[in-house]
């Protein structure tokens, strides 16, 4: 099997983060989902856990962090398109995410970016590889 | 091609931490490597880029974290057994790394975690999910 990977973040108000990433086009994995914890499903190798800040408070030994007041990470996607790209933040920003940087296009590059609900950082980039 | 995620980590010293996850056995992406960032490949759709602390700056208007303090992020990558669980934590704590949580062994579920050089807590998972209880 492929190694996966999750990426574990607190957030303040669940159904709101749940919201949001569903809004984005993932679904939820329900057997991994309950009243504390969400876990969307961005590709068969990829999941997001979103866990409330108590839950997350569970799992590590230090203080919760807030991410709308620094950034500790910064996890980007890739699509398969510019319009992808286009439709993702569209997306965000109709679903409670917020603006982060300006659309970014250099090169076979093109990326924007956003923040969900809790100001966790996402960006969504598209390379045209046969242009790199 | 499926969807590949890029997690970009703050790091104090982009040499050391670059040979701290080159010795968990990942490879590195030069042609997407440079002195200021490192791209680690954990899989074919999975890359960590370390990125050395000021650098990371420059891509937030906030300030950059500081994971030893608080934590906004955890980082689960999944593993093919319990002795891929035991042998890549193992290799962590004897590269820098220390001991987060004690190990979780749920049986069908068994985990451990560490901290690396700049304190990002990275968690190791192996499941058993045909031995998994249902909700």
């Amino acid at each position: 099997m492929n190694r996966m990977i999750f990426v574990n973040l607190p957030v303040s108000d669940l159904a709101v983060a749940t919201d949001f990433y569903t809004g984005l086009g993932f679904d939820l994995n329900a057997a991994f989902s309950d009243a504390d914890c969400s876990c969307v499903v961005v590709s068969d190798t990829i999941c997001v856990m979103l866990l409330t800040r108590a839950r997350f408070a569970d799992f590590v030994v230090g203080a919760v962090g807030d991410a709308s007041t620094a950034t500790t990470s910064i996890n980007c996607l890739s699509t398969q398109s510019r319009q992808e790209v286009d439709d993702l933040h569209h997306r965000a920003l109709a679903h409670g995410g917020k603006p982060w940087k300006d659309l970014m296009e250099q090169g076979p590059m093109y990326g924007h970016s956003f923040t969900d609900p809790d100001g966790h950082v996402w960006e969504v980039l598209h390379m045209d590889l046969a242009a790199a | 091609m499926s969807r590949q995620i890029f997690v970009n980590l703050p790091v104090a010293d982009v040499p050391a931490s670059a040979a701290f996850y080159e010795g968990l056995g990942f490879g590195r992406n030069e042609q997407f490597s440079t002195d200021q960032a490192v791209s680690i490949v954990v899989s074919d759709s999975i890359t960590l880029i370390l990125l050395e602390r000021d650098y990371f700056a420059t891509f937030t208007p906030k300030p950059v974290g500081e994971p030893r303090k608080t934590t906004s992020v955890t980082v689960a990558l999944s593993a093919e057994s319990r002795g891929e669980v035991d042998d890549l934590a193992e290799r962590a704590m004897q590269t820098g790394a220390s001991t987060a949580n004690p190990p979780q062994d749920h049986g069908f579920m068994y985990g451990r975690s560490f901290f690396d050089l700049d304190g990002h807590q990275v968690e190791l998972v192996w499941m058993d999910t045909a031995a998994m209880p249902l909700p």
